[in-house]
């Protein structure tokens, strides 16, 4: 058998021009793989031998046939024979190969593009604003993770999930990071601190004051940073630095009674008096000191080789204690003071937890500190507001119990629910482990309004979405306690002081969240229905629709595998852009789809559409109690918003009816760094009068010194 | 003499705008990708109304 058929071909040519020996082993091979991928209509083993000599006769006798040639007779031939749906698979699997060598060749022009161009020219140095990309280890960073993304498109990811991600039908956020780590983490600092701690270059014993209290908490923050690809949040921070002020307060009196009693003598009344009322005193501003350097800290440490600082969170609010007081009111004031010279700080993100009875209405003990909270927010941007009472929070809610508070990262992710083990359903300790987005406004431009075509499809990238979620989460349970010296090691993720060094994680790692995200529902909508829901109440009944479903799909997913699946309302920094652009070269420019450069984040109104600040937070409300696996709701405020507070606690307050998780104001925030100004600048400097670019006379910038002594020093010689 | 030599700073020093991405914050726009760049450029004001009636 075969004998005419081997004999006429003795090499084949390969992609780059090589020649090998031609083998038909290898064209049966890849019929059977295609075969195996359509289980309803499988080829039979006999059949496979005469397929592949049916492939070899078509080709050109006499030639060395091109690898090309060889797939595109077995499409034919498939075909021919009636295997329909093999063939397609087969087609189907030619082009994912093509694509991932297509990010094969890429991998040194990207290199290329990385060495010789700077950011502000290369989009891809800047796809994440709080990375640096222009420095040496920035770029050195980058090196790792675009050669690790070859590596795992290539050599990891099953071929039609890295297919599904490379064209664009999902986005699996974080790829650099697939073989290594987990995303995020709530760190209890308290639990932390107790005892003392080793960051794996050291032994910290167990702090004393608030000072070295604030100082651990950054050097947690960073030592936990460098073993995650996401970022780190402290969901009690006022009840975490309270210990620290209660151990300043009391070293603090015991000095300043002695010092009483040393000038007074032992028996003058009034030394008790004194001395709270001076340790106090002293307290406040050594907390606030604390506090300052924290800010600076946060802002200025390095985390990754320099690259970055760590990406930090802080959440409080509901510490009702004097000492947890003091250390909120501190920090809002630290915030409201700003950097050295007086710049906006960008971390840590801050988060501010509204709750009735605890800070929410005049008379609640912590009222005075939400409207300072406000105050600030309007001056910096933060903190954010989150909402315990929002129905889909509160139920986890128990009085003092930190632990039950919801807690957000700052970017809006959200970890509470837990059907791994539904009595720990508590914030400390967890985090998400990894998140891939899908995209809605390709799955909508493909249905083109046919309802029943758009579930089916959004049901097919979803389950592709579970089958990769759980791919990398095969990878992530291999992983060992000593893989992790901070994270693990010193007990910060949940149960993991049960393990010893060398025990797998994956129990441990079962608390955390494998979440579904998505991107453009408003394009989505437009793209069903001709308008987006902001515009039209039919758009925002199907807008509910897709989200509820999805979430009910991850639901069951959750029950059937006692995993964690959430459904995220992604952040999507990098991926703003990334579908928009392949899905124009899809189906080209279509107004209010692929007509502008970003797909509107998650299930926001689009940004450019003019909508009451209440509407807004209307329409978009519902989406936040379906996203549990984190949301975010903004209202863009115009002007100098510390003038008018009214207007944005109105908001805030609104939020909070509305049943919004969590939220925030938007507004410029903007500051001349010649004159030190900082608020709302037009054209026109307000402070010193020069626009954009222009020069300032050294005598005019010497005279607004002597008005604001607090002008940035070293931009001139005055 | 007669001529003043009037010596000047921030020739070329642009403003800091700060804008809020995802949640967090970045540095100023220009750490800001293409498509956020884009998106921030699009972004319009929501009017507020206080009044209870």
């Amino acid at each position: 058998m075969g004998q005419t058929q081997t004999a006429v071909f003795t090499h084949i040519r390969k992609r780059d021009g090589s020649k090998v020996p031609f083998d038909s082993l290898k064209i049966l091979e890849a019929i059977r793989l295609a075969s195996e991928a359509v289980p309803e209509n499988k080829i039979p083993a006999s059949e496979l031998a005469p397929l592949t000599k049916a492939v070899i006769e078509r080709l050109p006798a006499g030639t060395e046939p091109t690898v090309e040639q060889v797939q595109d007779m077995v499409e034919e031939t498939l075909v021919e024979a009636g295997y329909f749906t093999v063939a397609k698979a087969y087609i189907l699997y030619r082009a994912e190969h093509a694509k991932v060598r297509q990010s094969k060749d890429d991998l040194m022009h990207i290199y290329e593009q990385l060495t010789f161009t700077d950011a502000r020219d290369a989009d891809i140095k800047r796809e994440n604003a709080n990375i640096d990309a222009d420095t040496a280890m920035g770029t050195m960073l980058k090196y790792g993770s675009e050669g690790s993304n070859y590596f795992v498109n290539n050599y990891i990811l099953p071929k039609d999930i890295a297919g599904a991600h490379i064209n664009g039908d999902i986005h699996i956020h974080d790829k650099d990071f697939y073989m290594l780590t987990e995303t995020c983490c709530q760190i209890d600092l308290i639990k932390l601190f107790r005892n003392g701690f080793s960051t794996g270059h050291g032994f910290l014993r167990e702090p004393n004051s608030i000072t070295s209290y604030a100082a651990l908490a950054c050097i947690a923050i960073q030592a936990n940073q460098n073993e995650m690809h996401g970022g780190q949040s402290v969901p009690n921070f006022d009840y975490s630095m309270a210990e620290g002020v209660r151990k300043t307060y009391k070293k603090e009196y015991a000095r300043a009674l002695a010092d009483f009693k040393a000038l007074r003598g032992e028996n003058e009344p009034g030394a008790e008096e004194y001395a709270e009322k001076t340790a106090w005193e002293r307290t406040d501003r050594l907390t606030f000191q604390a506090m300052e350097a924290l800010v600076h800290n946060l802002n200025t440490m390095n985390s990754r080789a320099g690259a970055q600082v760590p990406f930090s969170s802080l959440n409080y609010g509901t510490d009702t204690s004097r000492e947890g007081r003091m250390v909120i009111a501190n920090l809002l004031k630290a915030t409201r003071a700003g950097l050295g010279n007086g710049e906006t700080p960008i971390f840590p993100v801050q988060i501010f937890k509204v709750k009735e009875g605890v800070n929410f209405n005049p008379g609640d003990p912590n009222y005075d500190l939400f409207k300072d909270a406000m105050a600030t927010s309007a001056m910096r941007l933060f903190p954010n507001f989150s909402f315990l009472d929002a129905p889909f929070n509160l139920p986890y809610y128990k009085p003092g119990d930190y632990n039950t508070e919801v807690a957000y990262m700052g970017c809006r992710t959200r970890v509470m629910a837990n059907v791994h083990d539904p009595d720990r359903q508590v914030t400390c300790g967890r985090g998400n482990l990894s998140f891939t987005s899908i995209n809605l406004p390709r799955i909508g431009l493909l249905a083109k309004g046919d309802e029943k075509k758009f579930f089916a499809l959004l049901d097919e990238r979803m389950d592709l979405a579970f089958r990769q979620l759980l791919h990398r989460f095969d990878i992530q349970r291999k992983k060992k306690r000593f893989n992790y010296p901070f994270l693990m090691g010193q007990g910060i993720w949940i149960d993991s002081d049960e393990l010893d060094p060398t025990d797998s994680v994956e129990e441990v790692l079962k608390h955390g969240t494998l979440s579904v995200g998505f991107i453009g529902l408003a394009e989505t909508l437009v793209a069903m229905r001709g308008a987006h829901h902001g515009e039209s109440e039919a758009s925002q009944e199907l807008g509910l629709r897709i989200i509820s479903h999805m979430r009910e799909k991850c639901d069951e997913q959750a029950r059937n595998t006692g995993m964690n699946f959430t459904l995220l309302a992604t952040p999507a920094e990098g991926l703003s852009g990334r579908f928009v652009k392949i899905d124009r070269r899809m189906f080209g420019e279509i107004e209010g789809i692929t007509d502008r450069d970003y797909y509107t984040n998650s299930f926001h109104v689009p940004v450019y559409y003019p909508i009451t600040a209440f509407k807004k937070i209307a329409t978009e409300a519902p989406y936040h109690a379906l996203t549990n696996a984190g949301h975010i709701s903004y209202v863009e405020m115009d002007g100098d918003v510390t003038q008018n507070l009214e207007a944005f606690e109105a908001v805030i307050r609104c939020m909070k009816e509305m049943g919004v998780g969590y939220g925030s104001v938007n507004h410029p925030v903007d500051r001349d760094p010649v004159c030190g100004y900082t608020g709302v600048i037009y054209d026109v400097c307000p402070r010193c009068g020069r626009r954009e670019g222009e020069e300032l006379s050294v005598e005019k910038l010497r005279e607004l010194r002597r008005k604001y002594p607090d002008m940035p020093v070293g931009k001139c010689d005055c | 003499m007669e001529k003043n030599e009037v010596k000047t700073v921030g020739k070329g020093v642009k403003f800091e705008r700060i804008r809020r991405i995802t949640g967090y914050l970045v540095g100023t726009t220009d750490r800001f990708n293409d498509a956020k760049q884009a998106e921030e450029h699009d972004r319009v004001k929501h009017s507020i109304t206080t009044a209870k009636n």
